[in-house]
């Protein structure tokens, strides 16, 4: 597979966590890297007075940014810089990956995110409701693994309801791609009030979640390596906790957008997922073609 | 590093690919759009209550002939401003240019006057809105004293340090409105300026005036100005006014059709500012004549805010309409105005004139963050030491600024003009816009810059607070002058490499003419 990984890059510390793990993903994947820098357009001053001048410098500084962060990814992996100006970071980022044709976007945590520790910013969190391909959400202190790791295994998180076509046709294109096992991952989390027995719910979720596995087991393609894991947990916090995470794991979620319209585009369970999961997560939208944007999410 | 020049301007393109560099640079503002900028640049409303109580004590009556005169030299320097913005497009404006036609030294201080004029307006514009936000309570609650906080030492300097902190913070992150907002803001703005003066008109006009003068033409004579003493310091008031105006002019590659747009914005801009100023100065004198009584405007207990005092006698009920005018005016032009000096500073910084600290933008608002902090603190620093010393704080940074604009306005003209000596017969245009406009706009600037200097040397000038017998004007403006000039040949020791014109050098353009000539 040779796609386009496009990384969202601010020069800060989760800029280059994001960078890092863009050029691990596009070395996997023998994909080409292009780090963009969206710069505020001239449209969205409406107080301070545009300077053409000043434009130039940031654009200039841009440059230089990518530059240096470029410098850092070992040097078998294509980078492309892109400096665009948009209304916004997201419009900006959903826009250049249409134009480059972008398989996935890459973006780091919010400032101040600590290591292993994923963080989402407004900005991420608008480009969440608004892109059409994959957003990989890089924890903190992604810079901090070796490039040489890889991507070891894919972890999908599978929704104890159906229907997450789109979500194992990528994980299967990402497996084929880098070459990585499988684990397909069922939360059980037990959250009913304290009055009812929770033994019971336990049985009764439990089965309900290897159906769930089983199933999308069933569904996957012949020769695809996966292996099957259900975690427990008095939360879903909780359960996520208790797993294991690799240095090159990375995570696949499913979207929840044309499920719930105007709703986050990360789902409730994901987004909880998130601040136990200390690798990059990948949220992968319901359907991955351009033309479902065209359906109406009612 | 390369010195600004046109043909250059676009590297994000060539490095690239072509296609990111699609999408900056395309115009996007339309008319409106830039008459919006151009005006909450201005802020009318901030403008006038700061401007015309000082106006009115050095002019008398001929308020309006002032406004009329002052948009002159203005206009003049605006021309040779846009031809050089057009030459040279570069975030340090009057520095970059002078450096570029005079050299590091002269270029420097005309960094610096430009920096000091608007962290000075900063200052002021806090001052002002802290004003109005106490009225503006005590209007809406009914309760009087609390329009008198505002005149509590302590509690004044806190609140507009808090609006300081307010500002910094918006500046910093490049927050800006919805554009819908910011055209209601506007004209909301305009239009309470028109209600406030037709208000102050039929107040006069049917003898509820507090002294009442009828209209009359010569309000509109130059010539009948006391002393030329007064007209300069009128003068270098009314340029005060229309600071900010020539943006409108000068947004060129932003505009969706730079042909048309900023020529139409900035005649646009000017025709609605002027017609307001106008309409406003009549209305004050027929309202409150400019003695020296309680609400006259020459009274110096209220010419430091001239709306904060007349919007109660004149609106009555409605007068929170001027103060919430006041507010969002200030508040506008507050994160404007930081601009200016933060991206000043920041190419001073990046060409080594100031500790590169100062070329430093943040990477993730696109701001020149350090520069917009250090703006910050040496504004709050300005006013709270002004604040202590004198109680007329407003009144004199207004007349201090007047001098600092005409300073670097000067030099911006006369930078113009030398930048382009070789093109000056060009062509029957350049003549007049990179010759004769900027030049006669220079002097009138250096004129009124000298006579103002000289003239506030007298204690009486201003407010009156003095040290030693000397005018605090004149203690302001020398101390601006002479600490630019320290930090100057500080930074010469310190960072020789610009000061040798090693990374800004001097240049003319060479003639076209001569240039075709040849080629023949």
């Amino acid at each position: 597979m040779s796609g386009h990984v496009l990384v969202g890059y601010t020069a800060t510390k989760t800029g280059r966590d994001a960078v890092a793990f863009g050029a691990r993903l596009a070395a996997a994947t023998e994909s080409t890297l292009d780090v963009a820098i969206i710069l505020p357009a001239d449209s969205r001053s409406v107080i301070t007075p545009p300077d053409a001048g000043y434009d130039r410098h940031l654009r200039e500084q841009a440059q230089k940014w990518i530059a240096a962060a470029i410098d850092k990814i070992p040097a078998d992996v294509v980078a492309h810089a892109h400096v665009y100006a948009s209304e916004s970071f997201a419009e900006g980022l959903v826009a250049l990956a249409a134009q480059l044709g972008s398989t996935v976007i890459v973006v780091g945590a919010a400032d101040g995110a600590s290591r292993g520790h994923h963080r989402l910013g407004s900005t991420t969190t608008a480009l969440l409701h608004s892109s059409d391909v994959p957003v990989v959400l890089v924890p903190g202190g992604a810079r901090k693994i070796a490039p040489e790791t890889g991507v070891t295994r894919l972890t999908v998180a599978i929704g104890t309801r159906p229907g997450a076509d789109a979500l194992i046709a990528a994980t299967e294109r990402l497996s084929r791609s880098t070459g990585a096992p499988v684990r397909l991952l069922s939360l059980l989390p037990v959250d009913a009030p304290a009055t009812a027995d929770t033994a019971a719910i336990r049985i009764a979720r439990s089965t309900e979640a290897e159906e769930v596995l089983t199933a999308a087991q069933a569904e996957l393609p012949a020769g695809l390596d996966a292996t099957v894991v259900v975690a427990s947990g008095e939360s879903i916090e909780d359960a996520v906790s208790h797993l294991d995470w690799q240095p090159g794991e990375v995570v696949l979620v499913g979207s929840s957008r044309l499920a719930q319209p105007r709703r986050l585009f990360l789902g409730s369970t994901a987004a909880k997922m998130l601040h136990e999961i200390t690798v990059p997560v990948i949220v992968v939208p319901r359907t991955t073609r351009p033309e479902s944007t065209e359906e109406t999410p009612r | 590093m390369t010195a600004p020049e046109k043909p250059a301007a676009l590297p994000g393109e060539q490095t690239s690919g072509g296609l990111s560099a699609k999408g900056l640079s395309a115009g996007t503002i339309g008319l409106i759009g830039a008459v919006v900028i151009g005006i909450s640049c201005i802020a009318p409303a901030y403008t006038f209550t700061a401007a015309v109580g000082p106006t009115a004590s050095v002019v008398g009556a001929q308020i309006p002939a002032i406004v009329l005169v002052g948009f002159i030299p203005m206009l003049l320097v605006a021309f040779g401003y846009r031809e050089l913005n057009n030459r040279m497009p570069d975030a340090g404006t009057s520095f970059t240019w002078a450096t570029r036609a005079f050299g590091p030294w002269i270029g420097w201080m005309a960094g610096w006057g430009l920096v000091v004029a608007t962290i000075l307006v900063l200052s002021n514009l806090a001052g002002v809105a802290v004003d109005f936000l106490f009225l503006l309570i005590s209007q809406i609650t009914g309760n009087e004293s609390i329009a008198d906080l505002a005149s509590n030492t302590f509690i004044n300097i806190t609140v507009c340090l808090l609006f300081m902190l307010g500002a910094t913070w918006i500046s910093y992150r490049d927050m800006q409105t919805t554009q819908k907002l910011q055209y209601v803001l506007v004209t909301f703005q305009v239009i309470v300026l028109v209600f406030f003066a037709v208000a102050a008109i039929v107040q006069a006009v049917s003898g509820n005036g507090f002294d009442y003068q009828p209209f009359d033409l010569s309000w509109f004579n130059p010539f009948a100005v006391s002393s030329f003493s007064a007209f300069a310091a009128g003068l270098s008031l009314s340029i005060f006014i229309f600071w900010g105006w020539d943006v409108t002019l000068t947004m060129n590659e932003e505009t969706k059709d730079p042909e048309k747009t900023p020529g139409r914005a900035a005649t646009l801009t000017v025709i609605t500012i002027v017609s307001l100023y106008l309409l406003l100065a009549v209305a004050m004198i027929m309202f409150a004549g400019v003695g020296t009584g309680e609400l006259g405007l020459g009274n110096e207990d209220i010419q430091e805010n001239v709306f904060f005092h007349l919007s109660g006698p004149i609106l009555g009920p409605l007068a929170f309409l001027v103060s919430l005018a006041v507010l969002t005016s200030s508040a506008s032009s507050l994160q404007s105005t930081f601009v200016g000096p933060a991206r000043t500073l920041l190419s001073m910084g990046h060409y080594g004139a100031l500790p590169p600290a100062f070329a430093k933008v943040s990477p993730r608002f696109f701001t020149p963050g350090y520069a917009t902090i250090v703006s910050a603190i040496v504004a709050s620093a300005f006013y709270a030491v002004m604040r202590v010393v004198s109680e007329n704080t407003l009144w004199d940074t207004i007349l201090t600024l007047g001098m600092m604009i005409c300073f670097y306005y000067g030099i911006t003209a006369f930078a113009c003009v030398w930048y382009f000596r070789k093109q000056w017969f060009d062509s029957v245009r350049n003549v007049f816009f990179t010759f004769l406009f900027p030049l006669v706009g220079g002097v009138i600037l250096a004129v009124l810059f000298f006579t103002t200097l000289i003239d506030s040397m007298d204690p009486a000038y201003g407010s009156g607070a003095e040290v030693g017998g000397i005018g605090i004007v004149f203690i302001l403006g020398m101390v601006i002058i002479v600490v630019g000039i320290v930090v100057m040949i500080w930074q010469s020791i310190k960072r020789p490499a610009f000061f040798k014109g090693e990374t800004l050098g001097m240049d003319a353009p060479a003639s076209t003419r001569r240039l075709k000539e040849a080629a023949r």
